[in-house]
């Protein structure tokens, strides 16, 4: 052979990422040589490229039609704007049809909303004393990105004044979070669990007038956030356990483990909804009330998600090398200290990115609830195409496809963020 | 070695007490935990068995004998069926999906994943289009737009169905030409599966022929042809099974005869589950091959090997055995998946159940019924990712 | 066994101060039908260094993993400071405590910092308060030469300095016995020697170590007495100069004249 392969002759590059550094150089050469090689390098990839650039026009241009020239008829004749549909059932896609009989009023929902943000804000901002991270502008934009386009449709969509300013609001109020952590000492951060879960309970009172059992009355969008979110933090000490159990010296109680994990995750979570609707009240004790329904499809989910956390959380544990069991059993630690401060920490920060995976799974699973007949995001938009005004005029492309685009929203930048998530883990302490 | 070492004395007694002896605390802590979990399981039994009979319900499977008193479309005679009847009927209903949605999901997916790792910027961008959008979308929402938003606003209505060719395109169904009804289809379908084993001998040929003389053993040329003559035996010994009978609107124009008519909750339920599934698929195919160390490819440059001998036989064989577990996982899914058919009134499993449900069966038994059938589907796809799995990991060795 | 009489006079007269801290009788140790650890008897005396040398699967990480139960042995008695390792989970906890044990992966807990690493085991297991728990610990990181990494996690510092950290944990338990399973062997060589020098100071204070390891000089220099196993036996026992000049069994020189 006369010649080596290039990349035996050069050691492979490091690789440290750095974003920044290459493209600055003569950007605009740099893109087009980019494009060039990356587009029509031969005539094979011309070829290509242009029949799949046909597609993407196709696309675009169906797309164009569909969003910003659709004219549909309403029930009364006449000829309108098809997205009149999302815009005069706004309030029900976000709260639901039913929100108006608990009287909870739009102010305590508010008032919730912007506690949410100020939470989020919370528990992502730079702790005293911890350097602001220096996320990649591309990672952050592809975060905020279709945050920003959510909230940018639904103020298109909304009519009056009010709620679009109520709306430009909720930044300041994320912002005042992610700041505000950055001012509070080391002596409060100790307890950021706690006072994260004080202001998540305090968030789900507001939603529901300090009376839980509103929660009956829960639709659209508000139902979708939290039936997944009071699920995800409900199962999570339930997987904890599980995954312990699973992988426990204890030989009695693995099988339990085993065959409740193994037993849920081989159903399909509709059989376990169907379980909670037609047979939970069997398997309570004689003359006991009924629960609400959606309190018991959260129970079911809650169940249903515990199985797929035990997997996640017993992965984690596996990542955790035995030596460090090791080095805790001879320092004479006991078992129960040595899993708490050692292995357990580990183990969940390992599992976070599955995690976050398993919620956005989970958000998309809360909408077999309207299998059992609640009404979140998707739920509710077949009583909303039985309005007189729109029933039968084939609202349906419209109506699903926002529902699709808000679903879209939520999961794709919660995927990107638990990208970016799992990058900063890997490049931790470890 | 038989000295023994001087053992000084003891500060502590021989025997410990029972509630330090680690022999005993190993088995005690979990007798009481499986105890508390036995107590706690047969709790929940005492109340079900008090609950069913207070409200005069059965307590055993017998209602599996009842009637099931309701339509299942391309079933006639459904309402005669037992509820035994009706679940197996709707077990097979779910088997079409899958039937379907498996190979289908797994080919979209490979080549998905693959067009994510093209060089070329446009087919890149289509595969990370495709993967985005439809992954991050429920499929129960998929399945309401390939159903209410497409099927229903889009297929004409029968009495001005397109027709033609054999095709029938409405949205009382597809039909679609299929084999000759004189022919004996079993005996067609048998001979197809047995094709699989023809080509295989002849793979195997091909595969000696190559070893003793050098030659290419071009396998995929000579399997395909292999294949096709095998389908045109199989077609004159079945009685002329591949000619075809074309599907045309019935008389009164509200059905579709002859040929095969797909029903249109099947087609967009399909679809749906196909399109989103196989996303992940992508996802899968394209995280094994990204997983594959950069070494093997400039290895297999190195001796020369072409981009696809590449792919062949250093590539794509590591690859797949890092995709076993996580593809079985996604046919795992776009089976339990099917179960959202309820939502479209394709009557499978679940729908069944929940028909059966609203009819006075005991729910309980019911639920039982139905997560043991959805567990046969489940037990069925790891017993056969396993088996792979193992044999492939055995070959390493 | 020829060095039958060695073995014996060198029970007897230990290193130290002649007492002896950790005896291991007729110790056998199985996994399954493979017999890790065969009939082992050793005695090891207050205040004395013995090196552990022998080629990879000879048993002498599983001897002395055996000695805090990490491992459970099989048959014979294990006794530590008058202690016996028995069923009896105090005992066990007892010994544990009293046995420090440094790791050849450091085994550093990657989520605390260094203060954390090494004041968990005296805060959680002797109840010492918080001050004095992170004096002793500061004390101790002065003394492994590292004070200023105190805030930092151990992803962030060397080999050899994590290695170090892991010698001041488990000093921090104020143990009797220091266990060393070989705590070079995953170290870059320029490393090496800082770690050595560590357990050399450790040594000349007077602390009773157990030490598998490769390092030979370490052994030549360092060592009251270097015991030699292969195949799960203790095969030679002798001071230094007896084992490097001189040694006895065929096995042992076949050794040293592969590595040395």
């Amino acid at each position: 052979m006369s010649q080596l392969p290039p990349s035996v002759q050069y050691p492979e590059e490091p690789v440290v990422p750095d974003e920044q550094a290459a493209p600055k150089q003569g950007a605009t050469s740099a893109l087009a040589q980019e494009l060039r090689e990356g587009l029509f390098k031969d005539a094979k990839n011309t070829i290509v490229t242009l029949l799949f650039a046909g597609i993407f026009v196709y696309i675009g241009t169906r797309a164009y039609t569909f969003i910003f020239d659709n004219m549909k008829l309403t029930g009364d004749g006449s000829l309108a704007n098809s997205w009149l549909v999302i815009d005069q059932n706004l309030t029900a896609f976000m709260v639901g049809s039913e929100f108006g009989r608990t009287g909870i009023g739009f102010p305590m929902l508010w008032a919730a909303i912007y506690l949410t943000a100020m939470t989020l804000g919370f528990a992502t901002g730079p702790e005293k004393g911890e350097e602001v991270d220096p996320m990649p502008g591309r990672t952050r934009a592809s975060i905020i990105g279709p945050a920003l386009l959510g909230a940018v449709v639904l103020m298109t969509l909304t009519d009056t004044f009010t709620p679009k300013l109520l709306m430009a609001l909720i930044p300041l109020a994320f912002f005042v979070g992610f700041k505000g952590v950055g001012l509070l000492p080391e002596k409060v951060m100790v307890h950021k669990t706690k006072i994260l879960v004080v202001l998540a309970v305090l968030i789900f009172l507001l939603e529901t007038g300090f009376e839980p059992s509103n929660v009956d009355s829960f639709g659209g969008l508000m139902l979708t956030i939290n039936a997944a979110f009071i699920s995800i933090v409900l199962c999570f000490p339930i997987g904890i356990v599980f995954a312990l159990l699973r992988r426990s010296t204890f030989g009695l109680l693995r099988p339990v483990a085993v065959v409740y994990i193994e037993l849920i995750r081989g159903v399909p979570l509709i059989s376990l909804l169907f379980m909670g609707e037609f047979a939970l009240g069997f398997f309570l004790p004689p003359d006991s009330n009924p629960l609400p329904s959606v309190i018991r499809s959260i129970f079911m989910i809650t169940l249903f998600s515990a199985a797929y956390v035990a997997e996640i959380v017993r992965g984690g544990l596996q990542s955790v090398p035995t030596g460090q069991m090791e080095a805790g059993q001879a320092m004479g630690l006991s078992p129960l200290t040595i899993s708490r401060r050692i292995i357990l920490p580990q183990a969940l920060r390992n599992s976070i990115p599955a995690l976050v995976g398993q919620f956005i799974a989970l958000l998309k699973d809360t909408t077999l609830l309207i299998i059992i007949g609640q009404r979140e995001l998707l739920g509710i938009s077949a009583p909303l195409l039985q309005n007189a005004q729109f029933r039968n005029q084939g609202y349906a492309p419209e109506v699903y496809a926002f529902v699709a685009f808000m679903f879209w929203i939520m999961t794709f930048s919660m995927s990107r963020a638990s990208q970016r998530l799992e990058t900063k883990l890997g490049v931790g302490t470890r | 070695m038989s000295v023994t070492a001087p053992i000084p004395e003891l500060r502590t007694e021989q025997k410990p007490p029972l509630y330090r002896d680690v022999r005993v605390l190993r088995w005690v802590g979990q007798l009481i935990v499986l105890g508390v979990v036995l107590g706690f399981l047969y709790y929940l039994y005492s109340n079900v068995i008090t609950n069913l009979e207070s409200k005069g319900l059965p307590t055993g499977f017998a209602f599996l004998d009842g009637k099931f008193g309701s339509a299942i479309p391309g079933i006639d005679d459904a309402a005669d069926l037992t509820n035994g009847g009706a679940f197996i009927a709707g077990f097979m209903n779910t088997v079409r999906v899958i039937l379907f949605g498996i190979p289908a999901c797994t080919l979209l997916g490979i080549l998905i994943g693959i067009a994510r790792l093209s060089d070329n910027l446009a087919v890149r961008s289509f595969g990370t289009l495709y993967v985005e959008a439809f992954r991050n979308i429920p499929a129960l929402v998929w399945i309401f737009l390939a159903y209410f938003a497409i099927s229903l606003s889009v297929l004409p209505r029968i009495d001005d169905a397109p027709t033609g060719g054999g095709f029938v395109i409405s949205n009382r169904g597809i039909g679609i030409p299929w084999l000759n009804p004189d022919a004996s289809r079993m005996t067609f379908g048998l001979m197809l599966l047995a094709g699989f084993g023809v080509v295989w001998l002849v793979l195997r040929w091909r595969r000696s022929v190559n070893e003793k003389t050098g030659e290419h053993s071009r396998g995929g040329l000579y399997g395909t042809l292999a294949y096709l003559l095998w389908i045109v035996v199989a077609h004159f010994v079945s009685g002329e099974a591949l000619l075809l009978e074309g599907s045309e609107v019935g008389a009164n124009a509200r059905n579709i005869v002859g040929g095969m008519t797909v029903q249109v909750p099947y087609f967009a339920l399909t679809l749906a589950l196909t399109l989103y599934t196989a996303s992940h698929v992508a996802e899968v195919v394209r995280g094994a091959i990204l997983a594959i160390h950069k070494g093997q490819s400039e290895a297999a440059s190195a001796i020369a090997l072409t981009t696809f001998q590449r792919y062949r036989f250093i590539i794509l064989p590591q690859a797949f055995r890092i995709m076993i577990p996580p593809l079985a996982n996604q046919y795992l899914n776009i089976t339990k998946n099917s179960s959202l058919a309820v939502a479209v009134s394709y009557v499978e499993i679940a729908a069944i159940f929940s028909r059966e449900a609203n009819n006075a069966a005991p729910a309980v038994q019911a639920v039982i019924v139905l997560m043991g059938l959805y567990l046969v589907f489940s037990l069925s796809i790891s017993f056969v990712a396993n088996f792979f799995n193992r044999r492939l990991s055995l070959e390493t060795r | 066994m020829n060095n039958l009489e060695d073995l014996k006079s060198a029970a007897l007269e230990a290193g130290g101060t002649g007492e002896a801290i950790i005896t291991l009788s007729e110790v056998d140790k199985f996994y399954g039908d493979f017999q890790a650890l065969k009939n082992i008897n050793l005695v090891v005396g207050k205040r004395e260094v013995v090196v552990v040398i022998g080629p990879s699967g000879s048993g002498k990480s599983t001897m002395i993993r055996c000695v805090n139960h990490l491992e459970e042995h099989t048959n014979g008695r294990i006794i530590v400071d008058g202690v016996e390792l028995s069923d009896d989970i105090r005992n066990i906890q007892e010994i544990r405590r009293e046995c420090g044990m440094v790791f050849q992966s450091f085994n550093l807990f990657p989520h605390m910092t260094i203060l954390d690493n090494i004041t968990l085991g005296p805060r959680q297991v002797r109840k010492k308060p918080k001050a004095a728990a992170e004096a002793h610990a500061m004390e101790l990181l002065e003394r492994v030469k590292i004070p200023e990494q105190a805030d930092k996690y151990p992803g962030q510092l060397s080999g050899g300095q994590q290695q170090r950290v892991a010698i001041a944990r488990a000093l921090a338990m104020e143990p009797k016995v220091m266990l060393f399973d070989e705590p070079t062997s995953a170290l870059d060589p320029e490393m090496v020697k800082e770690v050595l020098d560590t357990m050399q100071d450790l040594a000349d204070e007077g602390m009773t170590m157990i030490v598998v390891t490769h390092e030979m000089g370490f052994a030549r220099a360092v060592a009251d007495r270097v015991v030699f196993m292969a195949d799960g036996e203790i095969v030679e026992v002798g001071t230094p100069e007896h084992f490097f000049e001189r040694p006895q069994e065929d096995r042992t020189k076949l050794f040293l004249s592969q590595i040395l």
